[in-house]
């Protein structure tokens, strides 16, 4: 709604715009206007008064419709050749009603003489159309040539320009006032300067050193015919004839007015077609250069567009066929064990696998370090192919030192490599190896990245679902410690408050790493946590934890977990062990590692998985410790890839079991921290200790 | 990361793969291109050689529970010989002997196999 209120404000806009532009154009019409009624009045007018009268009027519909054709010729950007081509089109027209009216105005006017001194209506409307026509067709020669002018961008072209028009007016004007033979050598002084002034305005045209080589061939054939028609049509112009009769009785300054501008345009052209000419041998050479500074823009195309391999990859390709006029230029990439088209431009894939064999034939990947040419071989009947290409020129492209692709650009039977193209392709393909190994490096620091942030979300997973502190009871001391790995290792352990007198406790372990193993840890939460709502028997729980995981897990894939809860009535610790590392006791100087039978969650079916669990139950005592944690721990490695070893952290239990449950761990921690201080952790590393207060 | 390669020995029917170095998340892929290259050639009678290898991850277990199903189906075994004690350890933990057979040495299970 809002859009089409918008649009018809435009359309109001746009419509205001046109009428202001068209002022010029209601001037004039009102000046034309006046021009024809002078003439239904007054005829062939014979005083001073009357002769200046109606050339002012004339100046003035002429000033007024070249205003307004400076404004329509503003208002959109016309290309030099296209306005050329229109001369040409009104010149050819014109010449057509010259050479007519000669024929077909005598036959309407049965005697033309006879009318031009004593005009009726209907002459007067006729030569009044033929006048406004010619007008027309000279402001718009006018208009184009000072078009033309001004895009040579001298300095004072204004100056030159308008010094020149004055002189074209005074010598127009001078006709009529002058023709007496004393002061007949005024009008004349005023053409001679006219001319000389043309032929000034005429030399140094800049503007066709733009245009390329085709393009000034096609000037050069339009500048001369229409040079030819400029002449043609002063020639037939020429005092005696119709047209030139209608315009001397409608106005003498008029006709020389017409006369002066078809000259400065023959003048012009003439120029026009020298210019031009002397242009040709050397167009070539100025396209070249014109080509080597877009290649420049290219260069740094190539800049912009390391963000997208292939992308990269295409503009490699089509500014190599640009840059050395090749027909075709296409990336072979060495992929593995067979090199494949990576980019082709102006050839198809079928084709350029067809072509790369051959190259490949010749020329290895090792082997090529510069710039080479090569014809291909003698053409294979029925393939259009290797008729379109008869030589190719191959550049490699390195990256890291190594040859990893070639560029290839190839040219048909009847061209060549000059020394030039060669040059200009080796350069390219310097910077295009350039860019391809900043494209793969880029590309390489966003897949790190990537996988960072793919990390990071693993671990702020892990980091919501490991409990934030441990429960607190009088008759149980508790401390948990989490040390993530780099790469989330799938570490869990939770508490459960079952009952008043029952709390729960799991600790598990996921196979694999990253994302993958945080999603599966999130599930196993879940798992336990509704289970230990609903059951109380650890092994019930872990049966039922295998049955859903056997289910939702993919077969690489497992968990090894240990459940169990604390009896706070009955003083007994009862637990299950699925897979997953064993329950360290200690109890005064006695110490045991307590290892039930039990697989993995997700590896067998429930039945075998019931069958081979074992429940086991422990009747605790004051101070007893019970340690759980996960390989992290024990597979905690020293510079010499040695294992912390069961041994090792049995012995440092066993050496600090009378600290307390938070003690104990730190001690713990700092242990494995010693150990392995020389090596990354490769692993989550998880401890929960126990011990018993009552 | 640590090295991990594999070799692949025939002895009559019974195909031999030799492991070296580390199985672990990054490395597991070979194993498991070796172990469905076998099943494609019709190959189900395997025996996993673990002399020279120095460790295995849980990613590294999970390879042997990808292809076991499908094995045992095609009345074929993995059969699992020369484990270093942490190697058995870490097998041990999480069940493994109770689903797998685990020889002391290689001879043994490929007897095994012309044995059934």
């Amino acid at each position: 709604m809002n859009y089409k209120i918008f649009t018809h404000a435009a359309l109001k806009l746009n419509f205001i715009k046109q009428n202001i532009v068209s002022t010029q154009a209601q001037f004039f019409f009102i000046a034309s206007a006046l021009m024809f009624v002078f003439k239904i009045f007054f005829g062939t007018p014979d005083t001073f008064i009357l002769i200046l009268l109606l050339d002012v009027i004339i100046a003035a519909s002429i000033f007024f419709l070249l205003l307004a054709l400076i404004k329509f010729e503003n208002s959109r950007t016309a290309a030099p050749l296209s306005l050329v081509l229109n001369v040409g089109i009104l010149l050819a027209i014109m010449f057509f009603i010259l050479v007519f009216s000669d024929y077909l105005l005598p036959g309407i006017f049965d005697n033309i003489n006879l009318k031009l001194n004593n005009p009726g209506l209907v002459y007067n409307i006729v030569s009044f159309i033929y006048v406004m026509l010619m007008i027309g067709f000279i402001s718009f020669f006018l208009i184009t040539l000072r078009h033309f002018f001004f895009l040579n961008q001298r300095k004072n072209v204004k100056v030159y320009f308008n010094t020149m028009l004055v002189f074209f007016i005074l010598a127009s004007l001078s006709i009529n006032f002058f023709s007496d033979e004393e002061l007949s050598f005024l009008s004349t002084t005023f053409f001679a300067v006219s001319v000389l002034l043309m032929i000034f305005n005429s030399i140094r045209i800049s503007w066709i050193a733009f245009l390329s080589k085709k393009e000034k061939t096609y000037l050069l054939l339009l500048s001369f015919v229409i040079t030819i028609l400029f002449i043609v049509n002063i020639l037939n112009s020429a005092e005696g004839n119709i047209y030139s009769q209608i315009l001397t009785a409608f106005s003498p300054s008029l006709r020389q007015f017409n006369q002066m501008i078809m000259i400065y345009g023959s003048i012009y052209f003439v120029f026009l077609f020298f210019t031009t000419l002397f242009h040709l041998p050397t167009a070539e050479a100025y396209d070249r250069k014109a080509q080597e500074v877009t290649s420049l823009q290219y260069f740094s195309k190539l800049i912009t567009e390391v963000l997208d391999f292939n992308d990269l990859a295409e503009t490699v390709t089509d500014i190599t066929q640009k840059l050395s006029g090749s027909k075709a230029s296409w990336i072979i990439w060495k992929n593995g064990v067979k090199p494949s088209t990576l980019a082709a431009k102006n050839i198809g894939f079928i084709e350029s696998d067809k072509l790369t064999a051959q190259i490949l034939e010749r020329i290895s990947f090792e082997n090529l370090t510069s710039t080479k040419t090569f014809s291909l071989k003698e053409r294979v009947v029925n393939n259009t192919s290797e008729n379109l290409f008869s030589v190719v020129s191959v550049s490699p492209i390195k990256t890291r030192g190594e040859t990893q692709g070639i560029l290839v650009a190839a040219k048909g039977q009847d061209q060549i490599f000059t020394q030039d193209d060669l040059s200009a392709i080796e350069t390219f393909s310097d910077y295009a190896s350039v860019a391809i190994e900043n494209s793969r490096l880029l590309e390489e620091s966003i897949e790190k990245e990537r996988l960072e942030k793919e990390l990071d979300v693993a671990r702020e997973i892990q980091r919501k679902i490991l409990p934030s502190d441990v429960p607190k009871y009088p008759a149980l001391d508790i401390a948990s410690v989490f040390i993530p790995a780099f790469e989330v290792g799938g570490d869990y352990y939770d508490f459960f408050k079952i009952s008043e007198t029952k709390l729960g406790f799991v600790i598990a372990d996921v196979s694999g790493k990253g994302i993958s193993a945080a999603f599966i840890m999130a599930e196993v939460k879940g798992i336990f946590e509704s289970l230990s709502k609903t059951m109380e028997r650890p092994k019930e729980i872990l049966i039922k934890a295998n049955d859903i995981l056997k289910e939702t897990l993919d077969s690489k894939s497992f968990v090894s977990a240990a459940y169990g809860y604390f009896d706070f009535k009955e003083n007994k610790l009862i637990f299950a062990r699925a897979g997953h590392c064993p329950l360290f006791l200690l109890r005064g100087a006695d110490s045991k590692q307590i290892r039930p039978s039990g697989l993995g969650l997700g590896l067998s079916s429930k039945e075998y998985f019931e069958q081979t669990l074992e429940e086991y139950s422990i009747d605790l005592m004051k101070d007893d410790t019970i340690v759980l944690y996960t390989d992290g721990v024990t597979e905690a490695k020293n510079e010499r890839l040695e294992d912390f070893g069961d041994k090792h952290f049995l012995n440092v239990l066993q050496a600090n079991v009378l600290l307390n449950a938070e003690e104990l761990s730190n001690k713990i921690i700092k242990e494995i921290t010693v150990f392995s201080s020389s090596h990354d952790q490769y692993d989550d590393i998880t401890l929960v200790i126990f011990k018993w207060q009552q | 990361m640590a090295d991990f390669s594999t070799s692949i020995r025939e002895s009559g029917e019974v195909s031999i793969i030799d492991l070296k170095g580390f199985l672990d998340a990054h490395t597991a892929p070979t194993l498991e291109n070796n172990f469905a290259q076998l099943i494609k050639d019709s190959k189900f009678k395997i025996v996993v050689n673990f002399e020279d290898l120095a460790y295995i991850s849980s990613a590294g277990l999970g390879v042997f529970m990808a292809f076991i199903e499908n094995i045992r189906d095609n009345k074929g075994d993995i059969k699992l010989t020369n484990m270093s004690d942490k190697v058995f350890n870490i097998f041990d933990l999480l069940g493994f002997p109770l689903l797998y057979e685990i020889y002391k040495n290689e001879q043994e299970a490929i007897n095994k196999f012309s044995g059934s």
